[in-house]
This record gives C-alpha cells, sequence and structure tokens, in this order.
C-alpha cells in the first residue's frame, strides 16, 4: 500500500509544503493563550491561525462548518488533490476514515451553553448537528463530492494507528482502490483548561521527546493531517505502508529513523527510552505541532515527506539528557525505511512503518 | 475470501434485559416507552428507557459501558466463550455516540462557574472510550475500535469487524454498539423537531417523529474455520457490508435514496446475492417523516412490493450508536428463529411509500436477510446474513442462492 497523497493544517499553516518548511525550519514558540478559568494563568499552545483556514472556494458550501469540520476538510482536499485523483462519478473509488480523540468538543461545548443558557427546549438545531463526532468527515465527503465509505473513530490511544490497520484491509478486500486516513483535533478554552489541570505544561513553550521522562512536559496542538493511501504507486508516490505493528507483534529491526511519539500526552515516557538505547537514530518533531492523541498522524506525514526527499530533517528541540542517537542535523540521506513508534496510556506499543 | 460466522448474540434494550426476553416482548408486539427518569428535563417526550440494568457499574463506569457489557457477556457465554479468549487474538469495535464526548452537565457548569472543581468527570471520561473499556474489562488481546459515525456506528462497527476478520487482524471479533440516554441527544434531535410525543410509528402515514432509546446489542464474529475449530460450528453467516455516503447534507438524507441504494448494492453483491434472494430487511424505520419515505421507497424499488421488512424502533426507540447493533443481533436471531416481529407502531400505509412492513409475527423461510442503518451526515450501511446449514465435516453449506 502506497502514500501518494498528503494534506495537513496545523499551527506553521496549511499544505504538505508548510509542514516540509516546517521541518526544515525548526522550532518556533507556540502562541500563548489566557486560561479562561484561571485569570492570570498562560498556556503555550500550538493554535491554527483563523487566516490558515479560511477558502473560499473549498469552503463554499460549508458557511455552518466550525474549525473543526474546516481543518478536516482542507487537510483532505490537499491530500486528494496532492495524489491528483478524480473523485466522483467514474472517478476513484475513495473510502475516508477520520480518526480523532476529542471530536469536535468545542462546538459541543458550545451546545451545552445552549441547554444551560436557554434551557433545554430553546437550543440550536445546527449547533447539534455540528456537535456529532462524524460532522467533520461528512463535510469531506460533501466537499470531494465522494460516495464511498466515510467513518469517524475515536480512541484515546491508537486511533490513527487502527484507522491505518482498517485503511490497508478495506484496500486489500477491495472495498475501496484509495482511502483517506486522517487525524483531527481542536483545542478550545475547555480543552485548554482540561490540560492545564491533567497535563504537566511546558512553560517554555518546548515539548522534549528525548526526555523519556517519568512526568513528560506537554504543549497542546491541534490540526488536522491525512494521508492518501492506494493500493497502487501511482508514479507519484511518499512511501510505502509496510504495516502496522501493535503490541507483540514485531516490526522488522534497525530502520534509518525511528520517530517517536513522545509528546507529553501520557503519564510516563520513560519506556520510549528503551527504543532509544537500541543504537538506531531516532528522532522527534512534535514540537512542530504540539501535543495530540492523534499526533502519530503528522508523524506519520513527516516521515513521508523525508522519505519522499530522501532527507533527515533535525529534530526541533534536541534536549538530550540520556545521550541518545538524536537526529541532530538536516541533511540527504538514503532512507529506507522510518518507524513511527506510540506508545498509548495504556502502555500498549504501535509502530508504523514505512519504506521509500 | 474467509467466511465470517456469527457465534454469539446479545442485546439489551428496553424490549428485554436479554435477547430470549426480547423476543418474548416481540412476540407480544408490546411497545415499553415512557416517561424519562435518568435526568431531568423539561422536555416531556416518551423514551424507551432501560430499567433494572442488572449489570452494576463498577466504580465511576458510564452507563454506556454498563449496557454494552451486558450485550457482550451475553455474546461471549452464547457463542461459548465466556471463558479461554485469552487463548485467540480478539478485537472489540463497537459503535456509539454518547459514550463519545464529555457531556457533562455537572462537570460544565463547575468549568463556567470558575470555581475549583473536580477532575472526576473527565477522569471518567477519558477511561470510557466504550470499545477501550470494554476490551479492559473483558481482558482482550486484539485491536479495539470505537467508530463514531452517529446512527449507523453500530452496524458500521460491524462491517469494520468483518474487514478485520477477513484481513486477519484478528481471529475473532466482538462488535454491535451501545449508547445511553442522555440529555445532549434529547435535546439536539428536539430542535431539529424529529422527536414524537408519542410512541413512534416507523413507516405509518401518520408518523410524527422518533423516540429515543438506549440499548447495546452485540455480535460475535469469527472465520469459519476457527468456529469449526473450536467446536462452535454456526448456521448463520455475515456475508456482507455495504456503506455510501450522501455527500449531501448533515441532517438530511439525498432524497432520491441513492445513498442507501449504493450501501444495499455493495452489501448484497459482497454477498454475492440478488435482491430476489433477500427474505426479509430490518430497516433502519426511525418514524421521521423523510427517512422513513425514503427508505420504502428504496425498498420498493430494490425488493419490490412483495418484500417482508419491519422497524424494531416501535420496540426499543432509536437507540443512536447502540442501533446497527440491535438490529443486527435481532436480524441473526430471526434468521435463527425463522420469525420476525410484527413491526410495532404500523397502522396505514403511507401513499408517498407505497409499501407496509409486516403487521404481526411474521414466519421465514429463506436464507438471506439486510439490515440497513442510516445516519446524520448522510452514511448509509447495509448488512447481509445468510442462514446456512452444516455438513458433517461441520463444514457450511452457504446456501448460495
Amino acid at each position: 500500500m502506497n502514500v501518494t497523497g498528503a494534506g495537513a493544517v496545523f499551527a506553521r499553516g496549511r499544505g504538505i509544503g508548510s509542514l516540509e518548511d516546517a521541518l526544515r525550519e525548526g522550532w518556533t514558540a507556540p502562541s500563548r493563550k489566557p486560561v479562561a478559568s484561571s485569570p492570570g494563568e498562560m498556556i503555550p499552545v500550538y493554535s491554527v491561525e483563523e487566516k490558515t483556514i479560511i477558502d473560499k472556494a473549498v469552503l463554499k458550501k460549508m458557511r455552518r462548518a466550525d474549525r473543526f469540520s474546516k481543518m478536516a476538510v482542507l487537510a483532505a482536499w490537499d491530500a486528494v488533490k496532492d495524489g491528483g485523483i478524480e473523485i466522483g462519478e467514474g472517478g476513484a473509488r475513495l473510502g475516508i476514515i477520520l480518526a480523532t480523540a476529542f471530536g469536535p468538543q468545542v462546538t459541543a461545548f458550545r451546545f451545552l451553553d445552549e441547554i444551560i443558557d436557554h434551557g433545554d427546549a430553546s437550543v440550536s438545531p445546527t449547533l447539534f448537528s455540528h456537535s456529532v463526532h462524524n460532522a467533520a468527515a461528512s463535510y469531506v465527503a460533501s466537499a470531494l463530492g465522494n460516495h464511498g465509505p466515510t467513518l469517524t473513530v475515536t480512541q484515546f490511544g491508537l486511533s490513527f494507528h487502527q484507522a491505518l490497520i482498517l485503511a490497508r484491509a478495506w484496500i486489500r478486500e477491495g472495498r475501496c482502490e484509495h482511502v483517506l486516513v486522517g487525524s483531527v483535533e481542536e483545542c478550545g478554552t475547555v480543552m485548554e483548561h482540561i490540560c492545564s489541570k491533567k497535563l504537566e505544561i511546558a512553560e517554555d513553550g518546548k515539548i522534549r521527546p528525548f526526555a523519556f521522562s517519568p512526568s513528560p512536559s506537554a504543549v497542546p496542538g491541534e490540526g488536522s493531517v491525512f494521508l492518501l493511501l492506494s493500493r497502487e504507486d501511482r508514479g507519484k508516490k511518499y512511501c510505502e505502508l509496510r504495516g502496522v505493528f501493535l503490541d507483540d507483534e514485531s516490526a522488522e529491526a534497525d530502520p534509518d529513523l525511528r520517530i517517536l511519539d513522545a509528546d507529553g500526552m501520557s503519564e510516563d515516557e520513560t519506556r520510549y527510552q528503551e527504543i532509544a538505547g537500541q543504537d538506531v537514530l531516532i528522532g522527534g518533531y512534535s514540537p512542530l505541532f504540539g501535543s495530540m492523541l492523534t499526533g502519530s498522524a503528522f508523524h506519520c506525514a513527516a516521515a513521508a515527506v523525508m522519505l519522499k526527499n530522501q532527507t533527515l530533517y533535525a529534530c526541533p528541540v534536541r534536549d538530550n539528557p540520556h545521550d541518545a542517537r538524536v537526529c541532530a542535523s538536516t541533511e540527504q540521506k538514503n532512507l529506507e525505511r522510518i518507524q513511527c513508534v506510540s506508545y498509548s496510556c495504556r502502555d500498549e506499543r504501535a509502530v508504523i512503518e514505512l519504506s521509500r | 475470501m474467509v467466511n465470517v460466522v456469527i457465534t454469539g448474540i446479545g442485546a439489551i434494550s428496553a424490549a428485554g434485559a436479554d435477547l430470549s426476553e426480547t423476543l418474548a416482548t416481540f412476540e407480544k408486539g408490546r411497545a415499553r416507552a415512557g416517561a424519562l427518569s435518568l435526568f431531568e428535563t423539561s422536555l416531556t417526550y416518551p423514551v424507551f428507557e432501560v430499567k433494572n440494568l442488572r449489570r452494576k457499574a463498577r466504580g465511576d463506569e458510564m452507563r454506556s459501558i454498563s449496557l454494552a457489557l451486558c450485550a457482550v457477556e451475553e455474546a461471549l457465554t452464547d457463542a461459548e466463550l465466556s471463558s479461554g479468549l485469552s487463548r485467540f487474538r480478539v478485537g472489540v469495535c463497537l459503535g456509539t455516540t454518547v459514550a463519545s464526548q464529555l457531556n457533562d452537565m455537572d462537570f460544565y457548569r463547575a468549568y463556567r462557574s470558575g470555581k475549583p472543581m473536580s477532575m472526576r468527570s473527565v477522569d471518567r471520561y477519558l477511561k470510557g472510550n466504550l470499545a477501550e473499556a470494554v476490551g479492559r474489562a473483558i481482558g482482550l488481546r486484539g485491536p479495539s475500535l470505537t467508530v463514531v459515525n452517529a446512527c449507523s456506528s453500530g452496524a458500521d462497527a460491524i462491517g469494520v469487524a468483518l474487514s478485520w476478520l477477513r484481513d486477519g487482524v484478528c481471529d475473532i471479533a466482538i462488535a454491535g454498539g451501545a449508547d445511553e440516554l442522555n440529555i445532549v441527544p434529547l435535546c439536539g434531535f428536539g430542535a431539529l423537531g424529529i422527536l414524537s410525543d408519542s410512541i413512534c410509528a416507523p413507516f405509518d402515514r401518520d408518523r410524527k417523529g422518533l423516540n429515543l432509546g438506549e440499548g447495546a446489542g452485540v455480535l460475535v464474529l469469527e472465520s469459519e474455520e476457527i468456529a469449526r475449530k473450536r467446536g462452535k460450528p454456526s448456521l448463520l453467516q455475515l456475508s456482507g457490508y455495504g456503506s455510501a455516503a450522501d455527500a449531501f447534507h448533515l441532517t438530511a438524507p439525498i432524497p432520491d435514496g441513492s445513498g442507501l441504494e449504493s450501501a444495499l448494492e455493495k452489501a448484497m453483491s459482497e454477498a454475492g446475492i440478488h435482491a430476489g434472494d433477500v427474505c426479509f430487511v430490518n430497516a433502519h424505520g426511525t418514524a421521521t417523516p423523510d427517512n422513513d419515505k425514503i427508505e420504502g421507497s428504496v425498498f420498493r424499488r430494490i425488493f419490490g412490493s412483495e418484500i417482508k421488512f419491519l422497524s424494531s424502533k416501535g420496540f426499543v426507540g432509536h437507540t443512536l450508536g447502540a442501533a446497527g447493533g440491535l438490529e443486527a443481533a435481532f436480524t441473526a436471531a430471526a434468521l435463527r428463529e425463522g420469525w420476525i416481529p410484527g413491526s410495532a407502531g404500523f397502522a396505514q400505509q403511507d401513499e408517498e411509500i407505497l409499501l407496509s412492513p409486516v403487521r404481526e409475527t411474521t414466519p421465514i423461510t429463506g436464507r438471506f436477510a439486510v439490515s440497513t442503518s442510516l445516519a446524520f451526515g448522510g452514511n448509509n450501511a447495509a448488512i447481509v446474513m445468510s442462514r446456512g446449514s452444516v455438513d458433517a465435516s461441520g463444514a457450511q453449506n452457504r446456501g448460495d442462492a
């Protein structure tokens, strides 16, 4: 199965080119936002700027869509255009799988505001219909004019991995020729409050993927990324998806780079140290887009860009107290395989393996 | 291609705490809707509430998880898998709507007040992802995935499990859906103007809308080979799944029903059958004017005017993310039992549909049945199940038409 297109919306912009630029340019400080529930308290957040999600052409039929849906639609749209496939009558058979941990919780909380402020019988039907998890994927299908299977899945751990496993199954069993697999998360004021209470926040705005800390620090992020997976190579591929390995399954040993999804979202990141000790070059790029339970999707996109460009990118934050083999410089390199490694909050390990 | 058999069925809803109680309710033809007692609201729409939930919630367990575990435990017992699951890679794929959201009014009121607050609700939510929680509760070793495709979630979860089994992702899959009554969908559906202030009447000329319900419906699915090896051959097979998007509107189905038609055609094609092979359809049948009109029109177009069909919403209400799971469980049970219940609430044919569901308990003799689900966002899902026979070696005769 091949990665033939990619699209992204995140704090540094829109489009896979923006992700490529961010990989090249390195770390920049996130914005700082006041915590609505704690006057005077500020929290660093990798927020998507409003100007990033303005596109009158693509979003023309979704005037009422919320930020969550808009981010997803733009990333998905860009991935399909990047892949160069035709959708619609007589076009490619495309499936859509969207993974999210928290769904459109900003809109869901706005709907709770309606109930509290106006009463049970006087709420907005529009807000309600946008508060359901699958609204974004439905907007993606509408924007693309795609009538194939459209699925939204949610897990707090490994939902993007599960989406990839299902996409592979859909392609293998002939349900689809292509599957658009992506993630979307939004960080609003309530989530910022929850993050400030539940997570160690990196006050300097720096996620440190190689600290392997028992109490790691996070910087909340938001955004969307989609990959277009195709049965055929189609001559414009980023890379091949070799497999998604869960827990006791084993990925092939010793890739050229292991990217760690260590972004402060789990309670303990000491388990990543074992991987770092295996004498394989390691990377971590969450300081470019922020901490998200579906951050693996961004790492997967970053790995796809590296394999396409045959370029290793220096990790944006390289604090390295354990002397791990951290990727410290950007250089052209013959890259054959990259693995993205995650541990869920339940200590399950998952490896996505991509190859040239 | 791997043949996937259904070896266990579990169901809990207002119609019954388990499948046998549910079937007894179906035979009596009596609905059990009434006033909401689970939470306070100014809305007075009747609901189908599960009374006396037999499984006591563990700790802070969400109600949807309790409902799911009731159905899962029943299905595993039916499949003779109450113990020994650790020998297999068992996946769990469940659909829901409410259990995916932090719809905790107490938490949110406290947040808005700006006063110091407990994070207990957040912790409960973070431990409450449906498939993860069920997998954890019964100690599964395999993939878990929660599908949140609104009202087709349960059917889509069964479709995901079918793909898993065919692709060798797991040996056995527990699949279906679970959902609880909650203030958010109650207010939301009320605002959309599609709740009925009387007992719902699917496909009836005078239908006024849906009643919300709650429950869980679960199937145990496995490859025919695994089932035979462990001495549990099954006559019931999950033969096909089709899914299609309207790509039309967030809350309204496409008027020509082309999305549902496409999902049905895909599911039947995958099962290798034609419309004439289908002996009955378990419809989504929400009792909203739009849904029933479109669904009925598609049935007439595809299956003809003699097709036997029903909606079980008149017995259990619209259970949202659980609906596809419950209806799959009812469809499998009907194939096993050889009869379908009368479609509760139906009295008079709608001239815009020109098709009537069965009015009383009806014997069925064919081998293939279909269950349909339609959802917000224009999702359409269809499942084909079949009843075969097992030969002397334990291999299933698929009973291909």
